[in-house]
């Protein structure tokens, strides 16, 4: 196993040391920027549109019909302040995203070639907002907290595991969150896993985390543990790693978000006062559902029981038997098919994009500390808080301050108490 | 087919616009901003990840007051502006913050950066931050009417033209803020330098090196730490002030984590605590950055690199995954990076 693993390592360096030193080039550099895009609503791309491009002075620099493809570039004479249009036609029942414009600004400062999107919508996409009577709207808000502070338990478990039993702050772990979610659309929209076969992918895409995580201890940060590098050195080669899967995933992915073909748009269901769509009745349950699974593994298994052993103390873990190097290795398996899990319940319920790990890695950091870290439970009991906790405050707050609500939680949480909620208290500091 | 390449990719190019990017004045504010880093992580031992936040602070600062015509409209007393405020943000991350563990103080400033970023975006500071828009207003901007241009233009005692040879020409406000940059770039250096010479800079050290002995000596450990928070943050914002010169306005897109992590990067590849580290670091990142971005655009726009691999469009990401790398690469094989000192660059949780 571990010479495989070994072996896909070095076949990824090498891929990527190929690809950057592949054989050099022939053609002549323009000296010239160019600003180019896509027309597109998620996977559909828009031809025949007109896109120009006026300077800050006010004269037009250049104007362009969206190939079939959906694709327009212009060339851009100088560096400046630019201003590019959306010019239309648009096609019936797609226009310009609520709050967004037709208009994107974008300042130039050396020659490049630099990329310009519109924000699109879909007549589908629109959501008909409806605001019903006040505390019924609280505590729909309250059931959407709960859900998303579920799903950020389901994504922080393996945080705090790995924290527990390696010391190992890994800071790519919102980035295994959307490995997850990111695999499970592409098995989904290749493979035809869609409707009823959606499970499947969802599988599929959790066993697929799983490996990473294998990957990423046997490749990575197990080898270098072995080199004695220190916890925080460790830390930021994972803010590194973190880096380099985001933009991988920009890059092999796309840039634009996109939801899972399966359970794109439903009616709402009504069950007394909460009106939620089937999707998140069923991510609910399955969230909750495995949450109590993890509890019980961790409490009644042999396996658990060597988790929470080593992460208590692995010198007296160690001592007594159980195989440490064994026990990280599953505790990172677990922890990335849980986050990849995680993630794929968030892409469910918002959009499935590259940066939905850096979107949601400091609400993960919140729910770690909230809950005391290297604790599972604690991350599902601080997961949970820091969900409620932001949802709730849209009732009475702006809607982008949710996230400082959560932040705010962190910074208190951790002047005050940090040692987190179900943390055992040592010295900190 | 070798002939062939080199008659293909234009050498030259590559290496003037890299060299181009070394001496810049994007490359100005990183060193500058890397200085001040220099002092927390390298000499102090601060696990900052909230590097961006005292930039911002020192951009944001500066441009509120001046764009508010607070002090008169001055844009020096503005400036100064900037400074104190980013000593309000030194304060309020380090009086609650520095008694944690190193860990600890990493997510703390990291969350306080997006924090202070997002509170800059949020709709109800429009009238002073300008919101998603920045600051000044675009009509503003249009109409000249800005901070940079009163550096650029009123304080630019170059005459108009070209200057430089070769591919490295640059025009007079260009080089006039280049010259402004890297001065203070070597104004900053040389404070570190004088610093880490006295007997401020070796409880300082002695600090990083061992928390508790320095405490048993007497040291007030905290005030130190704070004091190093205050005057590396201070730098920091500097170069979050220049680079606001050199873009012509402040943007929250400007301050997010990311551009913590290249300054991060800079500084280890120069060699964390080490003098001419930060310096060495930047000159050489933005030249690797540069070179290696336009070699792949090349590349790709002849069609030496299949569009399933790389597309022209993806070209920008590139840098982001080459900081990535280097960034771990260089913490698992280089911690001392290119002139640092081996025995200095190694810090662990304490």
């Amino acid at each position: 196993m571990t010479k495989t693993v070994k072996g896909m390592l070095i076949f990824a360096l090498v891929a990527f040391c190929a690809s950057l030193t592949f054989p050099f080039v022939a053609s002549a550099l323009d000296n010239e920027a160019v600003f180019r895009g896509t027309v597109r609503v998620g996977r559909q791309v828009i031809p025949d549109v007109t896109v120009s491009i006026v300077d800050a002075a006010g004269t037009e620099v250049g104007s362009v019909v969206s190939g079939d493809d959906g694709k327009w570039a212009i060339p851009i004479p100088y560096v400046g302040e630019f201003t590019v249009q959306l010019m239309g036609p648009l096609p019936d029942g797609i226009s310009i995203k609520e709050g967004a414009s037709s208009e994107v600004v974008v300042v130039l400062e050396e020659v490049r070639t630099t990329s310009v999107g519109f924000q699109l919508q879909s007549e589908e996409q629109k959501t008909i907002l409806e605001i019903p009577p006040t505390w019924e709207r609280l505590l729909n808000r309250m059931v959407s907290g709960l859900k998303v502070g579920l799903l950020v338990a389901l994504a922080s478990i393996g945080l705090s595991l790995i924290f527990g039993v390696t010391g190992l702050v890994n800071f790519a772990h919102s980035e295994m969150v959307a490995f997850g979610a990111v695999i499970a659309l592409v098995l989904e929209s290749s493979m035809g896993l869609t409707g009823g076969l959606f499970p499947i992918a969802v599988f599929l895409a959790v066993v697929i985390g799983g490996f990473l995580g294998l990957f990423l201890e046997k490749g990575i940060f197990g080898p270098l543990r072995r080199k004695k590098m220190t916890n925080i050195s460790l830390m930021v080669v994972s803010i590194g790693l973190a880096f380099l899967m985001r933009y991988l995933m920009l890059i092999y992915h796309g840039a634009e978000p996109e939801t899972y073909e399966s359970y794109k748009i439903q009616s709402g269901v009504s069950l007394g006062p909460i009106e939620l769509p089937p999707k998140d009745y069923y991510i609910i349950t399955i969230a909750f559902v495995t949450l109590v699974i993890v509890g019980i593994l961790l409490q009644r298994t042999r396996l658990g029981t060597s988790m929470r052993a080593v992460s208590d103390n692995p010198a007296l873990a160690e001592s007594s038997g159980i195989d440490v190097n064994r026990t990280i290795m599953w505790v990172w398996i677990f922890g990335s098919a849980l986050a990849g899990l995680g993630g794929i319940m968030i892409g469910l319920t918002q959009v499935v994009e590259w940066q939905m790990g850096e979107k949601i890695l400091l609400l993960i950091f919140a729910a770690v500390t909230l809950g005391g870290l290297g604790t599972a439970y604690g991350a599902m009991v601080g997961g949970i808080a820091i969900g409620l906790a932001s949802e709730t405050s849209t009732f009475w707050l702006d809607n982008d301050l949710k996230f400082l609500i959560a932040l705010a939680v962190l910074i208190v949480i951790l002047l005050v108490r940090p040692q987190g909620i179900l943390g055992v208290r040592e010295r900190l500091g | 087919m070798i002939m062939n390449i080199l008659a293909g990719v234009d050498i030259g190019d590559l290496l003037g616009l890299a060299l181009r990017a070394s001496i810049g004045v994007q490359a100005a504010t990183f060193a500058l901003a890397a200085v001040g880093l220099n002092l927390h992580y390298g000499y102090t031992g601060l696990l900052n990840f909230g590097v961006v936040a005292f930039m911002a602070a020192g951009a944001y600062g500066m441009a509120i007051f001046f764009t508010q015509g607070w002090l008169g409209g001055s844009l020096l007393l503005a400036i100064a502006a900037g400074l104190v405020f980013a000593i309000a943000i030194a304060l309020s991350i380090g009086l609650p913050s520095l008694r944690l563990r190193a860990d600890y103080l990493a997510i703390t400033t990291i969350a306080i950066a997006e924090v202070l970023r997002i509170s800059f975006r949020s709709q109800r500071l429009l009238d002073l931050t300008g919101g998603p828009f920045g600051l000044p207003s675009i009509e503003d901007r249009n109409a000249e009417v800005s901070f940079s241009e009163i550096v650029t233009i009123d304080w630019n005692p170059i005459s108009d033209g070209s200057y430089g040879f070769w591919r490295l020409k640059f025009d007079e406000q260009t080089l006039w803020v280049m010259i402004l940059g890297w001065s203070l770039v070597l104004l900053a250096t040389l404070l570190i330098w004088g610093l880490m010479r006295s007997p401020w800079g070796r409880v300082i050290k002695a600090i990083r090196e061992d928390e508790d002995a320095a405490r048993a000596l007497g040291k007030n450990v905290f005030s130190y730490k704070l004091q190093s928070l205050i005057i590396g943050g201070m730098i920091v914002a500097l170069a979050g002030i220049t680079r606001s010169m050199n873009t012509g306005f402040v943007e929250t897109q400007q301050f997010k984590p990311q551009t913590t992590f290249f300054i991060w990067t800079v500084l280890i590849l120069g060699g964390a605590a080490s003098v001419w580290g930060p310096v060495v670091g930047a000159v050489t990142f933005w030249f690797i950055i540069v070179f290696v971005e336009e070699l792949l655009r090349q590349m790709v726009e002849s069609g030496w690199i299949p569009s399933v691999i790389l597309e022209s469009n993806d070209v920008a990401s590139v840098r982001m995954i080459m900081m990535g790398i280097m960034l771990a690469v260089l913490m698992i094989w280089r911690p001392q990076g290119l002139v640092g000192k081996k025995e200095e660059a190694q810090i662990d949780v304490r």
